[in-house]
């Protein structure tokens, strides 16, 4: 066979089976999707270079870096709204690649239960997104319905919805947090303690370890007066 | 068959005497940092990250590789007039382009199977169970790195500059990884004559968006037609641009 008629026939081959290939293949939101932030050159080019899992890993790092203190090139909070780029942040993160699960949840439960925050109306929206461009993730609807319950003041059942997921590899170590720290709040202690605990004892909550025993050792002093106050973790 | 085995034979020998084994090294050193980067910034996502930028970085030193070597490959031999000692054998000239294209995926392959084997065996060090397919992930890249080296040997022969050969190598492989954007823009263009020109040029860019199953490992396992179809897909495509390189490859006079 001439090359030109081989190269014609491979041609007609690859377009064949390139169209069966991408109507099978999983679609990525389109880039001009993805939320204005002063990152979207940087999304851009990795994606470009066909490293949008790793784009999306870099902007989870960045969320993180936020969370904890601050990032550098982003606009700081309005007064009285912190963490007020989170649900971009978010949602940049969820745009590079939908199936990041934890982003959802990690942001959801600061917008929807971190006191000072309380925007709940910005977790649901965010939640939302996850159960339509991610589906198949039990905890969105979970978190939703945690959601409906705090906002109707029905603590108990919240409370118990949340457990339910608390052993769920997917939950967020800082949402299994914001559960000890619910108990606390409600004077709840033998409970609390029993959450830092298991939390201390989970491997991948790693991150949450040093506060763990510093709140194991407040919830026995305040259990038991006596016991001897902590040492500061390191 | 006989002449593309010594070809490739030859061509293997040459590659790992010399450059593709400096690539396993700078891998090392990438996913030392990124296992780094992974423990200290990641919290909670530690092994999704390692994992995404050890295969990440992979694939990359493996493009760079197949890039430079492809592009070199046939024209520095035409430079040396080393091509004229093999051409004056009886060897087709086809066979001889496809016997140094085969040799050169191989030696890059092979660089890419001991950078993967590494990255693997550090994840399951470290405990962190691997869901999914990494051999299925590793094929992909193993894939798109084939159609790159056989697309800028193409694009080697037909500009005959190896600098203009690289520069639309990376073009192709930028543009690759949008063509769920073309494609998108075709359709809002407004104009048939754009939107057809669009999608005509969306179709001879290899369309990467489709084929990287590395980004889209998270969202679970890929429909099994998928995988069948792009296997289909990248031996067509690089058999389309091995063979529009041997018809550039004849008409060459040396």
């Amino acid at each position: 066979m001439r090359p030109l008629a081989a190269a014609a026939a491979f041609a007609a081959a690859a377009l064949a089976s390139g169209a069966a290939m991408s109507a099978r293949a999983r679609e990525f939101p389109s880039l001009s999707e993805l939320p204005a932030t002063p990152f979207t050159l940087q999304d851009a080019s990795l994606a470009s270079f066909g490293l949008r899992a790793a784009a999306a890993d870099l902007a989870w790092v960045q969320m993180l870096q936020y969370v904890g203190a601050s990032l550098p090139g982003l606009p700081a909070d309005r007064p009285g709204r912190p963490y007020d780029h989170l649900l971009t942040l978010a949602l940049r993160v969820a745009r590079l690649d939908p199936s990041f699960h934890r982003s959802y949840l990690y942001a959801a439960g600061i917008l929807g239960w971190f006191r000072g925050v309380d925007r709940p109306e910005e977790a649901v929206a965010l939640l939302q997104e996850g159960i339509r461009r991610d589906p198949g993730e039990p905890l969105y609807a979970l978190y939703l319905a945690a959601l409906a319950y705090k906002q109707k003041g029905e603590t108990d059942r919240m409370i118990a919805l949340l457990e339910s997921a608390f052993e769920d590899p997917r939950t967020p170590s800082q949402m299994k947090t914001i559960l000890a720290n619910a108990r606390k709040a409600r004077g709840e202690y033998a409970q609390a303690l029993a959450l830092w605990e298991r939390i201390l004892e989970t491997p991948r909550d790693q991150a949450q370890h040093a506060r763990a025993r510093l709140q194991i050792a407040q919830l026995k002093r305040l259990m038991h007066p006596a016991s001897p106050l902590p040492s500061p973790p390191r | 068959m006989g002449t593309i085995k010594a070809v490739f034979d030859y061509t293997l020998r040459e590659h790992l005497r010399h450059k593709v084994w400096l690539g396993c090294a700078l891998f090392g050193l990438v996913m030392v940092a990124s296992a780094l980067l992974a423990s200290a910034l990641a919290r909670d996502e530690r092994a999704r990250v390692m994992l995404d930028l050890g295969l990440a970085a992979n694939e990359a030193i493996a493009l760079v590789s197949v890039v430079f070597l492809t592009v070199h490959l046939i024209l520095q031999e035409v430079e040396s007039r080393a091509v004229f000692l093999i051409l004056t054998h009886p060897v087709k000239r086809s066979n001889y382009l496809l016997g140094r294209f085969l040799g050169t995926l191989a030696a890059v392959g092979l660089g890419m199977g001991a950078m993967g084997l590494a990255h693997w065996a550090l994840l399951r060090l470290l405990g962190w169970p691997v869901e999914g397919s990494y051999l299925l992930a590793w094929s992909c890249s193993l894939a798109k790195i084939a159609i790159m080296g056989a697309l800028s040997l193409f694009l080697s022969l037909a500009l005959t500059s190896e600098a203009a050969a690289m520069s639309f190598s990376v073009f192709f492989w930028m543009l690759g990884h949008f063509s769920a954007e073309m494609r998108f823009l075709a359709q809002k263009s407004g104009n048939a004559l754009l939107g057809a020109a669009i999608t005509a040029f969306s179709h001879a860019a290899p369309d990467f968006a489709h084929f990287n199953y590395r980004d889209a490992w998270h969202a679970g396992v890929p429909d099994p037609g998928w995988a069948l179809a792009a296997a289909v897909y990248a031996l067509a495509y690089c058999g389309a641009c091995l063979a529009l390189a041997a018809q550039v490859f004849d008409q060459k006079e040396f």
